[in-house]
Order: C-alpha cells, then sequence, then structure tokens
C-alpha cells in the first residue's frame, strides 16, 4: 500500500497531471479568436483590463454585484484554499517558521510556529465550513440543482472527504500519528530525490495515506474536469475583455452653422405664412 | 401544404395562410381567405384597403408602408385593426394575396 | 404544429426557402452523424466556444440573470444548460472524459431528438448577451447558440423567418424585399409627410453618386418605424450632409448574423462594401437596428474581404457629438412626455453606445426616466436576435420573454397617464415592443431614438 500510494503513484500523478494540463491548455490555443466580440462599455487602456480582469479573478467582481451569498461563500472558499495550499509550502518548506524569515517583525520561530498552526487551523476549517455550504447551496436551492449535474456534486463531496481527513490530522490526535512538518518534509525531499521512502513511519499512518492518495487522485483528473476554470477564467476574459476604441465620430463636409445660416430645409414660403 | 379551392381553382397557401402565386387572387379568394380570418362579411372599406393594396403591389412589388395605406384609404390604423382583426401585415395584406412580410415586422 | 415532444419551436423554412439562400437539407438519417461533423469543425476554428464549452462550472448566477428563464421558467432556457444541450454532445464525441464515463460526467449521445432540443431552446434565446455579462468568467452563451443555429442551418432546419428574411435581402438587398421604385416612392411620400408634420422640406436621395455620407437605415423603418426614417433625414437635411441611402443595401439589419455567419452574413457585409465603392462616399452612418450594428461594427472588420477604406459610425454617434459640440439647436419640450429609455442589448453590451444614447435623450426630451436596471445591465425586449415569430405558441412565448421588460417599463411609472413614451432604438426591440406594449397594457407608445431627435430640432 504505502509502496504503491507512497513511491510509485506520485510520480505518475505528476506526469498525468502536467501533461493533462499542457494538452488541455493546447486544445484552448488552437482555435482562434475569429471576431471581435469584447464585452462594452469597453475599456481604453490595457491597465484597465488588467484591473477588471484582476477584479474578477480575486475579488469575483460578477458574483458580488449579482449574487452576495454565493460571492461570500465562494470567496471564502477559495480564500482559505489558496492559504491552505500556501500553507502546505511554506509550512513544510520552513517547518513552520516562516514568519521568523520576515525581516523587522522580530517574530521568534516558536511564535512563527504557533502563527503556522493557529493559521493552518483556520483556514483548514473554514474551507471544510464553505465547501460543505457550496453543497448544501447545490442540493437545496432550485435554480442551481436545475442546472447542477452528478459530477458536479461528486466533486463537492471528494473536496470535503480530502479536506475532511486533512482536518482529522489537524485537530486529532489519533489521526495524527507520525505526521509533522518534518516528516513530512524528510518524505517530500526523498521522493524529489527519487530515493526509498516506504519504511518512513510517516506512510504507516492510514489517514496520511487516504489524505495523500486522495490529493494524487485530484491532480490526474484534474485537467479533464471543471477544475480547469482556474486556466479557463483567464481565457475566457482574454476573449470578452480587450481594449477598444471607437472610430473618431465626425461627418465629412458637414458645416452646420452655415447649413442654418443657408435656411435649408425651412420653406421658402414660411416667413410669409408666418405673418398671417 | 395548406391549400383552397375557389371556384375549383386549387389555391397554394405557405404554413401562416398567405398565398404562393399572388397572380391567382380574385375576388372570391378574398373573400375565402376573408372566412379563415374569421372576417364574416366583407364591406366596402374592406374592398377599398384591399384594392389600394393590390394597387400598389402592382405598381411597386411591394407593401405601401402602413402610415401611406392608412392616408391614402382613409382610414385610421385603429379602424384598420378593427377591419382585419390580426392587423395590416398579417390580415389585410393576407387576403390581398399580397406574401407574408419578411424582416423585423 | 410549431411544437415537438412538448417543446415551442418556430414554423420551419421549406426547402424552397432554403435553397433561395444556398442550403439543400441533409435528410434525417444522415443529420445526427453530420452534425458532429460540422460541430467537429468548427470547435476547431472559435475559441469562444471552446471557453464556453469548456469552462462553466454551473454557479447558477445566470438563472436568474436571463430574461428567457424568468418569463418561461423552463429548465432548459437556463443559460448554463441551454449551452449544456450542445455541451453534452461536445462531451460526448470530443473530450477524453465524456467518452470514458458518459453519463457520469454528462455526456450524451447525438440524436435527431437532440437537435430538435437545439431547435427549439436556441431559438429561445435572444443571445442578448446578459449572461455574459454577469457570469464570473464572462462565458457568451450568445457564442453557443450562434454555432448551434449554424449547425441546424446547414442541416437544414432554420426559421422561415430568418430564411425568408435573409432570401429578401438577397433578392433585394434588404430584409423586406423592397425594390428600388418602392423604396423611392416611400421616401417621397415620406418627405411630403414631413412638411406637414414638422413645417420643414426635406429631401432622402437615393444612389446619389459622390455623396459624402452613406446612410443605412433599417428597412422596417420603411414599414413601421416611419418616425426614424424621417428623423434621419430631418437630421441629415438639419446639418446641410452630402448623404445618400443605397438602393442595394438598404438595410441595416444582418439576418445573417443570427443563423449563418458563414455565408449570408459575409455575403451582406460584401455587398455593403460594394456600394460604398460604387457611390463614391466617405463615411459609412448606421442606422437604428441594435444586432446590424453589431455585425457592422464588430464583425466588417474581420468578415470583409478586402480592407475596409471607409469609417463606419452609428447615427447616435454622431447626433450625440454634434449635440456635445453645440452645434444643434434643441427643444426638449417638444417631447414633452414622460420618456424611459430601453437599451438595446446589442448597443450596450457589444457596441458601446451606452453613454451617446444618453446624451441624446437628456438633450431632446424634458422628463426621462431611467428603468432598473439600466444600460449594460439592462434586461433584452425579448425579441433580441430576431425571435419575432408570429404563430400562435411562439406568440405566446414571446409574451413571456417581454414579462421582464414589461414590469421594469411599469416600475417607471411613465405609462400612468397613458402618454408614455418607451424610447427602444433598435428595429427587433421595437417590433417586439409595438405589440407587447398593448399585451401588457403599458400605457406607452413605442418609439426610436432618431424619433424623438427628428421632432425637436429648432429650425429657424
Amino acid at each position: 500500500m504505502s509502496l504503491i500510494i507512497g513511491q510509485i503513484l506520485p510520480y505518475i500523478t505528476i506526469t498525468l497531471f502536467t501533461l493533462g494540463v499542457l494538452y488541455r491548455l493546447g486544445r484552448w490555443v488552437g482555435p482562434r479568436i475569429v471576431h471581435n466580440i469584447t464585452l462594452s462599455p469597453w475599456m481604453k487602456t490595457n491597465t484597465a483590463v488588467t484591473i477588471r480582469v484582476a477584479e474578477e479573478a480575486f475579488l469575483f467582481r460578477n458574483l458580488f454585484r449579482f449574487d452576495k451569498v454565493l460571492w461570500l461563500g465562494a470567496i471564502l472558499m477559495h480564500f482559505s484554499l489558496l492559504n491552505v495550499l500556501g500553507g502546505h509550502v511554506v509550512g513544510f518548506g520552513t517547518l513552520g517558521k516562516q514568519f521568523a524569515f520576515i525581516p523587522g517583525l522580530g517574530i521568534t520561530e516558536d511564535l512563527s510556529e504557533q502563527m503556522s498552526n493557529l493559521l493552518g487551523s483556520v483556514f483548514g476549517l473554514l474551507l471544510l465550513l464553505t465547501l460543505l455550504f457550496l453543497l448544501y447551496r447545490r442540493l437545496t436551492l432550485p435554480k442551481v440543482k436545475l442546472v447542477s449535474s452528478i459530477s458536479d456534486n461528486l466533486w463537492l463531496v471528494f473536496l470535503i472527504l480530502l479536506v475532511g481527513v486533512g482536518d482529522l490530522m489537524r485537530f486529532f490526535e489519533f489521526a495524527a500519528t507520525n505526521v509533522d512538518y518534518k516528516a513530512v518534509q524528510d518524505y517530500l525531499v526523498a521522493l524529489a530525490l527519487f530515493k526509498p521512502v516506504t519504511d518512513m513511519p510517516l506512510l504507516s499512518n492510514y489517514f496520511f495515506l487516504t489524505h495523500f492518495l486522495l490529493v494524487q487522485i485530484l491532480l490526474i483528473v484534474f485537467p479533464f474536469s471543471k477544475l480547469m476554470h482556474i486556466f479557463g477564467m483567464f481565457a475566457e476574459r482574454w476573449i470578452i475583455n480587450r481594449v477598444y476604441k471607437d472610430p473618431a465620430p465626425g461627418l465629412p463636409n458637414v458645416d452646420v452653422a452655415a447649413a442654418r445660416l443657408a435656411g435649408i430645409g425651412v420653406p421658402s414660403g414660411d416667413a410669409a405664412e408666418e405673418g398671417v | 401544404m395548406p391549400c383552397l379551392t375557389v371556384n375549383g381553382v386549387e389555391i397554394e397557401l405557405d404554413d401562416d395562410g398567405f398565398m404562393i402565386d399572388p397572380d391567382l387572387w380574385n375576388e372570391d379568394v378574398a373573400r375565402a381567405l376573408a372566412s379563415s380570418e374569421g372576417i364574416s362579411k366583407l364591406k366596402e372599406d374592406h374592398w377599398k384597403v384591399v384594392g389600394f393594396l393590390r394597387d400598389y403591389f402592382k405598381q411597386y412589388h411591394l407593401a405601401p408602408m402602413v402610415r401611406k395605406l392608412c392616408q391614402e384609404t382613409g382610414c385610421s390604423l385603429r379602424y384598420i385593426y378593427e377591419l382585419f382583426p390580426s392587423g395590416p401585415a398579417q390580415g389585410a395584406c393576407k387576403l390581398a394575396g399580397l406574401p407574408k412580410p419578411t424582416g423585423c415586422v | 404544429m410549431p411544437e415537438y415532444n412538448g417543446m415551442v419551436q418556430p414554423v420551419r423554412a421549406t426547402p424552397q426557402e432554403l435553397s433561395k439562400i444556398f442550403v439543400e437539407a441533409v435528410p434525417d438519417e444522415q443529420k445526427p452523424e453530420k452534425a458532429v461533423e460540422y460541430l467537429d469543425s468548427i470547435r476547431k476554428k472559435f475559441r469562444s466556444f471552446v471557453m464556453a464549452m469548456e469552462s462553466c462550472v454551473k454557479c447558477g448566477q445566470c438563472a436568474e440573470n436571463c430574461h428567457t428563464y424568468l418569463g418561461t421558467r423552463d429548465p432548459n432556457n437556463i443559460p448554463a444548460n441551454r449551452t449544456e444541450l450542445i455541451r453534452k454532445i461536445y462531451r460526448r464525441y470530443f473530450t477524453l472524459e465524456g467518452r470514458w464515463f458518459g453519463k457520469l460526467v454528462g455526456a450524451e449521445d447525438i440524436s435527431l431528438d437532440v437537435l430538435e432540443q437545439w431547435y427549439s431552446y436556441f431559438y429561445q434565446c435572444s443571445q442578448c448577451r446578459r449572461c455574459a455579462h454577469v457570469c464570473p468568467f464572462g462565458i457568451d452563451t450568445c457564442e453557443v447558440t450562434f454555432i448551434g443555429r449554424q449547425i441546424l442551418h446547414w442541416l437544414g432546419i432554420a426559421p422561415k423567418l430568418h430564411a425568408t428574411t435573409a432570401g429578401g435581402m438577397y433578392k433585394t438587398g434588404n430584409h423586406m424585399t423592397l425594390p428600388k421604385p418602392g423604396i423611392i416612392d416611400t421616401l417621397e411620400f415620406l418627405a411630403e409627410e414631413v412638411v406637414d408634420i414638422y413645417g420643414a422640406e426635406i429631401e432622402f436621395p437615393v444612389d446619389k453618386p459622390d455623396s459624402d455620407i452613406l446612410y443605412i437605415p433599417s428597412s422596417a423603418d420603411f414599414s413601421l418605424n416611419e418616425y426614424t426614417l424621417m428623423g434621419a433625414g430631418l437630421f441629415f437635411n438639419y446639418i446641410g450632409a452630402n448623404w445618400t441611402i443605397p438602393s442595394t443595401v438598404t438595410e441595416a439589419g444582418n439576418f445573417g448574423f443570427l443563423f449563418d455567419q458563414y455565408h449570408t452574413q459575409r455575403s451582406n457585409v460584401n455587398k455593403l462594401l460594394d456600394a460604398a465603392h460604387e457611390l463614391g462616399i466617405k463615411k459609412i452612418v448606421w442606422g437604428e437596428c441594435g444586432h446590424g450594428w453589431r455585425a457592422a461594427k464588430m464583425y466588417i472588420p474581420s468578415l470583409a474581404d478586402r480592407p475596409v477604406r471607409w469609417p463606419i459610425t452609428h447615427i447616435h454617434d454622431e447626433i450625440a457629438d454634434l449635440i456635445r459640440k453645440g452645434e444643434l439647436k434643441i427643444d426638449p419640450a417638444k417631447n414633452y412626455q414622460p420618456v424611459t429609455l430601453h437599451d438595446p442589448c446589442n448597443y450596450v453590451r457589444a457596441c458601446g453606445l451606452n453613454d451617446n444614447m444618453r446624451t441624446i435623450i437628456n438633450a431632446v426630451t424634458s422628463d426621462f426616466r431611467e428603468m432598473t436596471p439600466n444600460g449594460a445591465d439592462n434586461f433584452c425586449c425579448g425579441g433580441g436576435s430576431g425571435i419575432l415569430f408570429d404563430d400562435p405558441e411562439m406568440y405566446q412565448r414571446r409574451i413571456q420573454l417581454s414579462q421582464k421588460k414589461a414590469d421594469q417599463v411599469r416600475a417607471t411609472g411613465i405609462g400612468k397617464d397613458g402618454n408614455g413614451i418607451l424610447c427602444a432604438p433598435c428595429s427587433i426591440c421595437k417590433a417586439q415592443l409595438y405589440p407587447m406594449v398593448e399585451e401588457h397594457e403599458l400605457g406607452v407608445e413605442v418609439k426610436g431614438l432618431v424619433d424623438l431627435v427628428g421632432k425637436a430640432l429648432v429650425w429657424k
């Protein structure tokens, strides 16, 4: 078990994930932007376009404008996810001492570890709750129920399981046996150096193995799923939010003042009629 | 394809009940089309409108502007709707044997 | 009977009508297979289509923002589900997950039933792009229904209205099949009317060589929207322009845009460029037509078969420019009635006309009230993309599709005294709203924006 999930599968996962994402992106590059379908009112500079796309990507502008509840759920979920992912990287990378590396703050390594733990707990829990909220929304709101397919719900269930197991290891002693920052760091380093890892105590923890397996399934399926919307979002915006400049108004050989002075269109007999 | 038989002549209609071949039109055809539109009896004003439409169509190969129709026949648009409940295009033009108008109408 | 398995459908074009626009219907038994073949060729060309197929996360935000769904409450009229009608086929044939997991990921085999679904629901979509406007990713359902309609057309399934309108364009150069003598007679008649109504003596030059400005009116202005045509005539005469209307393309619209961009739209574009070349003009000015203006402004550069030498602007651009420069003498009191503005979707979400329309309406009317939402957030009139079908079933549907618009107009209170003006500066909007303001008993009259300009001009 630990041999397959812990030693062999990771290399397959990374390969499939990378190739899959490249394949999917390649599919998007082939077809062209044939006609200009940018949405108006349009932006006049590339800076404005960048700001708009950033607002949509990081602040979920449109969700905020048209559905505040979904906006709150979605942005909290994505923000927590971002932090959880980032936490995994720097947490295992620095063993929780990341904040001590920030110069000028005077944070000790101990304090940094405590902060890292706290943030991890908060975002781990928040991520789980917001995922549950999104699932609840899919199962109860009629309009969302009408557009959801089985796979939409399955994805949420899958993510809830994945995050749930992660949270178990964070919050419960029994699930966290042999799991700490150092053990995970050692394991990942060994994997990267193509060294054998099957003897590591970490891999005897079934919670860790489950979590790790789910992550790998996620990564393998990722390129063939709707999770590609992370990239799709930018590709779509690249089509419909672009700079457009209107041709200048102004009609050739038109002199309104002269035309009015010449009385164009005013009937010649009009002046006489007015006297009547 | 729907058909109308008037005085032994078979008249082809399109799905909306408009005549395919305007040349086959005569007053009896107009009467037959009128009954399909729910108009029981064609009065003088009906004939005035239909007559103007046909004359105009013969000359210009199109239905006149509604405004022109009203002016030339002296009928207000409201009155035309009274005469032809489905309106100048769907009602009057159909009876006059004109093709169904296309475009944004 | 325009209904199939409980789905409303527009009346279909006959093989003869399709033949006039160069399409021969594919036999029924080959239709599904051909549809996949056409879909395959199109998906390799249009990234906008591929992104719409591959990016949706089904958040459901589009549902309450689509007037079609709001009016019909039919789940397939939710934009995400409308695109799903084609996405399920796309998945099944062109993605790994669809080929391997089928139903689980919502993939489905092509069949005649699916094509009938397309025909029903893609012709209930107004292609107003409000869903693209509200989508967190910007997925443009309009791109999907364009392509769905294109494939259906190649298979020989098109509404009679669209096919005969395109046929009219091919035959006479305008959608309403107006021949040149009819155009001239109508314009002479209007010139006489202008004297009676406005006391101005104006001319409508047709095919005048060496004109500076080519004005492209909507052909519907020759039948129903006479005040728009008069308004444009008044404006061009007022400013002393050397202008003309071409008899070979007396048409601001381009129905090809709505269902056959490959051939019909392109050939209409080239017809326009031919006319511009022959008349030796310097600038093209477009009349009031929503889809036509989008087709002209945004698509002529990519559809023309030659470099486009003439700048193309909308008559609203030009009027607004002259108003800003203070060159027009205007009396807003002449349009004293309460007025609201219906923003044509193509103007505000595809052509950036938002500000110019407001510059004009604020200058030429004295009691302007905005409806909510307005501008780029506005809802469609319910007739967008030419779904102006008048058979009884589809007509009922049109009433439903205009429900949201009716609510919006009512909320402004302009119709309280029965003398309100609903300004809807687009021929499709006008054609949809003329009967709809009666159906919903709104107490308003539908007018174009140029109509109001023509009335407000002060000649002496």
